[in-house]
């Protein structure tokens, strides 16, 4: 009989302690936003869905969204898939938020096909949604608010004609399958070179980096491995950037090989200093957030607003890194809007 | 009566937890968490991981384990969304089409689990590896089909099984909500009142009595494999209905989501114990979580904690219980 | 307890009224014990008397509710098996709790490990004498365990002991898995342990060795001390009764019962370890026992023909069933054919621990209760009820998990399951293995009565005196070779330890 109470007694103890880290983080949240259930009924609530929430480029769609929830007083609400390349979980929050009636949803859907269902759902229940970032393969949104990837591409390869001076191997190392943005970037890119630099040869575009460093860097060194006569290479976004960058620091080729990049970070810039990386594409993160959010809002309240918005790419070198528009497009202030 | 007492607790152990949490996130969030819709919302995502987990407590109570779920779900996805194209002709696409693409996820989850049942019978090779090298292979195999791309489909009825607000709206859950209540009295039966079921629990609880016993031990584990397979099947086809595309990368690591919820559930895994009815809430209760967790707003790594904390949670009580009993 | 308290300071180690409740069970009422330096103390009882409480209190590993315990005079009060173990009490488990991959000396130095700069130290000398002090001078110090035979493994543990200078070492059970030889050398060391100083505290279920071995006992019966004296001052039944609370009149009942025409015939049967050639015969109402030492390949006879262990070549032929050939039986075709197994593993093969008694018990004959794959739980549990009934196991509910059952009544279930499938020909696989005097006479009495009704036995056994009680004809293993199957009255004990020893009958 003790010991049977003794069972009861732990079982409760861990729903206790359960409790605790749930309302301890709940509090702490509701305290930060200076939201709480009650108060929510004037402030609009838009939820803004990341693809993921490690990577830095998505900390400044973060703090561009915080900012536009700043500036027109509506409560932001940050939620990611948990895990990076699983539709299935991100579809799920975007279910949640749908059920938690928020006013207005601003996704970057990780699918173009797999997030229409759920998209439509809001639709249903009368939730405007904003797609940013990527699109969707169908037209039930209210605005599409991203860079035109494609040009981006397009930028990138003109940046590669010019480094390897129109002629060479190139490899096209893919993000993953089924990703509308940075297969638009890789199409971009390859017209793009085709345009440029006609005499250049792309030896490899069929092998994917995956969602994170670690698959890219793998990938990378396979593919490195089996082309050594390459003497350019594109990536299609900030992970697989950075794991080829690993790959050909690790294979002695980091400085040879002329690698142009999307997106940045802080181990990326570096690498740009040190003549490493010959190029990165850089889109407006931030912008994107902040005009996502924006577009949200103008819809909820029936104001005018975009159906297409361009945010704009940028080919950062290490010639024109440091002047004062890009310092402000790659260093911003993220932890002014981020910490209240 | 003390015995019945000590069964009603270790049965409704997970009960309570379940109702624990749901009461906990009621209390902290907004009053849509209780909403009609929001239910909905969470019975439906608990849908796949519940089936699946339908199949994983046989294995599990068998002493066994399965790991390439997750792959055979991904790979059930592809075959559907292959076999669809296969029959599209641009018009509708009526009935039988998708009927036959999703038998045909069944078939193909049922062929893996046939193959590690045995593997695993025949050459006596332990689960964990026979179905750590299924889980590669499935996915491999999955990729290869799809052409290392998602497969997309022309629309059909097989996209609206998971529906949130089915047509006819008589239905009031989707489909798929019925599907998994089904499959669990079916489970439930399987395991409590049939020959097949008595066998199970006696190759987990020891095998070497279950031989004694005259059990053909070995036809049982292939068969055991098999038949959860078929479950791991229906799940893909729950899985593709929600992305509506074959996707050979989709659920990935869901299988320790699966295992988690059976374990969460009172689900041994030395075998011998488990039931349908704790895994099916141990699949509810990482769905009001994750769902709760979202509604009020927590970060991932918050949801991931809990989580944790719950599976070690319930395998203390788990502990404990047979202490008691020991 | 008809010596004087006063002179308590007398004892090497002296318990006074120990109490230990686990929730409602009292498992220790009211126990003294008290142990003389350079003695060997028979500690005997029924399974469930408080025996194995009393030694995890004594060793440390429990904390008693209420009582005293003195070591040399000094109050001792262990707070964990290592401080027990370092105040001088060592204890050897039935289990042997032996890491089987390390080697003879680092088992005996585990945990005691001398290190300079984390460096371990030359112990061989510790070690040596040690292993001297036993008459072992031959065990290599650096032969991994796992390689020893059980008895030797044994000997290991009592080195261990003698290293941490133990002033009391407790035996639980130790012979219950030696062969006759290696129990012979394990009384050979506990004398020398004796004229060491070393006191023994000697638990077993096996009277015979008690008296041959032990200098008084103490009896305990529900958690009390009953009785505690000299064992020159007392018989064997005089023990039994104190042990059970009533006499056993007789332990081995004779019930009459009639040998008649042949059930089953072996024929040239090939088995693992020893590819010695077995041919024998059983009739119905017979009880056949097979004798010799541990390894001898008794067990493997008869669970080669039952289908669970490999066979190389053979027929079966059971009475009115097609011949067999030995190397395609399994358990499933055997039960089929009317043969069932009680194993003497019982809880590593036996049972299914986690399970409950009626599963148990209708594991092997599901099919009564099934219809179409359909289980009639209801009728199963009743039929379950019914056996526990006649066989007079104590539980509350067939339901209940077979492992809250006590070790005699859990082979009661065990052989309730050969009973409920009723297959004629029975093979006992060490019927009375650990378990009380008083579930050991109800199992005799059962096994004579089935053979009345006509059941062909066989029993294995490593316990000679109780196939000498109960069995008709007798066999005797030597090294996979079986003697001439004889009526018991044809055998002596010496006639059968010679055949187990040399597998030579001896001339008559």
């Amino acid at each position: 009989m003790i010991n049977h109470l003794h069972a009861r007694l732990t079982y409760l103890t861990v729903l206790l302690l359960l409790a605790g880290i749930i309302f301890t983080t709940a509090c702490n949240r509701s305290d930060s936003t200076g939201q709480s259930g009650e108060a929510a009924g004037e402030k609009l609530r838009i939820a803004v869905i990341p693809k993921g929430t490690t990577h830095l480029f998505w900390k400044s769609v973060h703090a561009g969204a915080a900012k536009a929830g700043q500036e027109l007083g509506v409560e932001i609400i940050w939620q990611g898939p948990q895990k990076e390349d699983d539709r299935q979980l991100q579809i799920q929050v975007v279910q949640n938020f749908v059920s938690r009636e928020v006013d207005g949803i601003v996704l970057a859907p990780l699918d173009e096909r797999s997030l229409v269902p759920p998209v439509k759902a809001a639709r249903n229940r009368k939730i405007p949604v904003v797609i940013f970032d990527s699109d969707l393969a169908s037209k039930d949104y209210e605005s599409f608010v991203a860079t035109d990837n494609y040009a981006g591409g397009k930028l990138a390869a003109q940046r590669m004609a010019e480094v390897l001076q129109g002629k060479g191997n190139v490899i096209v190392l893919r993000y993953a399958e089924g990703s509308a943005s940075t297969t638009a970037r890789e199409n971009g890119f390859m017209d793009g070179l085709k345009e440029y630099a006609p005499q250049v040869k792309i030896i490899s575009s069929n092998q994917y980096a995956g969602a994170t460093m670690e698959k890219a860097y793998q990938a990378s060194q396979n593919i490195l491995n089996r082309f050594s006569e390459v003497d350019g290479i594109f990536c299609a976004n900030e992970s697989s950037t950075q794991g080829m960058y690993r790959a050909l620091q690790t294979s002695g080729k980091a400085g040879k090989v002329k690698l142009i990049g999307f997106d940045a970070n802080e181990t990326l810039l570096k690498a740009m200093q040190d003549g490493h990386l010959h190029g990165l594409a850089v889109q407006d993160p931030f912008r994107m957030g902040y005009e996502g959010v924006k577009t949200a809002v103008a819809v909820i309240q029936k104001k005018p607003y975009e159906k297409r918005l361009d945010t704009g790419v940028v080919m950062i070198t290490k010639e024109n890194m440091d002047s004062p528009e890009n310092e402000e497009l790659l260093n911003p202030d993220l932890d002014k809007w981020l910490e209240e | 009566m003390n015995i019945t007492g000590k069964k009603v607790l270790s049965q409704f152990g997970p009960f309570l937890g379940l109702i624990f949490v749901f009461v906990l996130f009621s209390i902290l969030c907004p009053p849509a968490f209780t909403s009609v819709y929001n239910i909905k919302t969470i019975l439906t995502q608990s849908v796949i991981v519940g089936i699946a987990a339908f199949g994983m407590t046989m294995i599990i109570i068998s002493g066994g384990i399965d790991l390439s779920v997750g792959s055979q779900i991904a790979l059930g996805t592809v075959v559907i969304a292959t076999v669809l194209n296969m029959g599209n002709t641009g018009a509708e696409m009526g009935f039988m089409w998708p009927l036959l693409a999703a038998l045909a996820a069944i078939a193909a989850c049922g062929v893996c689990g046939f193959i590690i049942g045995r593997f695993i019978s025949r050459f006596t090779i332990v689960p964990f590896i026979v179905t750590l090298g299924m889980m590669q292979i499935a996915r491999g195999v999955a990729k290869w089909i799809a052409k290392e791309q998602t497969v997309t489909t022309p629309p059909n009825w097989l996209q609206d099984l998971m529906l949130l607000d089915p047509q006819p709206e008589w239905l009031f859950f989707g489909p798929g909500v019925w599907i998994t209540l089904i499959l669990f009295v079916l489970v439930t039966i399987l395991l409590r009142y049939t020959v097949f079921g008595r066998y199970v629990f006696a190759i987990g609880s020891n095998e070497q009595t279950a031989r004694l016993c005259g059990i053909p031990v070995k036809y049982y584990k292939t068969a055991i494999y098999t038949f959860s397979a078929f479950f791991t099947g229906i799940a893909s086809i729950m899985q593709y209905s929600n992305l509506t595309v074959g996707d050979p990368t989709a659920a990935n690591g869901m299988e320790l989501d699966i295992i988690a919820a059976v374990v969460i559930g009172g689900g041994s895994l030395s075998g011998g114990e488990g039931s349908a009815l704790g895994s099916i809430i141990g699949a509810l209760i990482m769905a009001v979580l994750r769902n709760g967790c979202n509604m009020l707003g927590l970060p991932n790594y918050v949801q991931e904690i809990i989580i944790g904390v719950i599976i070690v949670g319930a395998v203390l009580v788990d502990r404990l219980k047979h202490r008691i009993k020991a | 307890m008809q010596q004087d308290t006063a002179a308590a300071g007398n004892w090497l180690l002296s318990l006074e009224n120990m109490a230990k409740s686990f929730g409602p069970v009292k498992a220790l009422r009211q126990v003294n014990l008290q142990v003389k330096a350079g003695e060997v103390h028979a500690l005997v009882g029924e399974n469930g008397a408080g025996k194995s409480t009393l030694m995890k209190v004594l060793s440390g590993a429990h904390k008693p509710d209420s009582g005293n315990m003195y070591l040399n005079g000094r109050e001792y009060k262990p707070g964990s098996p290592a401080q027990g173990r370092l105040a001088g009490i060592a204890m050897i488990y039935q289990e042997l709790m032996l890491a089987p991959h390390l080697t003879v000396e680092e088992n005996i130095l585990l945990g005691l490990e001398k290190t300079k700069l984390g460096f371990l130290q030359n112990q061989k000398q510790q070690v040596h004498e040690a292993l001297a002090w036993l008459g072992q001078e031959d065990l290599q110090p650096n032969t991994p365990v796992n390689q020893l035979s059980i008895g030797k493994q044994q000997l290991v543990e009592i080195a261990r002991a003698l290293v941490t200078d133990a002033r009391v070492v407790i035996m639980d059970e130790p012979t219950s898995s030696l062969t006759a030889a290696d129990a012979q050398a394990l009384f050979g060391v506990i004398r020398r342990l004796k004229d060491k100083g070393i006191s023994v505290i000697y638990i077993s279920h096996f009277l015979e060795e008690v008296f041959g071995v032990c200098d008084r006992y103490t009896v305990l019966r529900d958690g009390e001390t009953v009785a505690t004296g000299n064992l020159t001052d007392i018989s064997t039944p005089g023990l039994i009764r104190h042990m059970i609370g009533r006499s056993v009149d007789e332990l081995y009942p004779a019930i009459p019962h009639e040998l008649s025409e042949t059930v089953l015939q072996v024929d040239n049967l090939v088995t693992q370890p020893y590819h010695k050639t077995i041919s024998f015969a059983l009739r119905r109402g017979e009880i056949l026992g097979i004798s010799g030492l541990v390894g001898a390949g008794r067990s493997e006879i008869i669970r080669s023909i039952f289908g669970l262990e490999k066979v190389h070549q053979g027929q079966v032929k059971i009475k009115n069933k097609p011949e067999l050939q030995a190397i395609y039986l399994n358990p499933n075709q055997a039960l089929n054919a009317d043969l069932d197994l009680l194993s003497e593993n019982r809880k590593e093969e036996g049972l299914a621990l986690n399970l409950s008694i009626a599963t148990n018990l209708t594991l092997s004959a599901l099919g009564k209760y099934a219809k179409n794959g359909l289980l009639n739980l209801k009728k199963e549990q009743a039929g379950a009820a019914d056996w526990m009934q006649q066989l007079q196991v104590k539980s509350q509910s067939p339901l209940a998990p077979i492992s809250s059952l006590s070790g005699g009544n859990q082979q009661k279930v065990c052989i309730a399951r050969l009973l409920h499938h009723d297959s004629d020909i029975l093979f006992l696989d060490e019927p009375t293995r650990g378990i009380d005097v008083g579930s050991k006479a109800e199992i005799y009495r059962l096994i004579q009565t089935l053979a009345g009704q006509g059941k062909a036995i066989v029993v294995v056994s490593s316990y000679l005196p109780e196939l000498l009680g109960i069995c008709d004809t007798l066999g005797v293993m030597y090294r996979g070779q079986l003697s001439n199957i004889k009526p018991v009255k044809a055998w002596t004990e010496d006639d059968i330890m010679h055949f187990a020893t040399s597998g030579m009958e001896t001339a008559s």
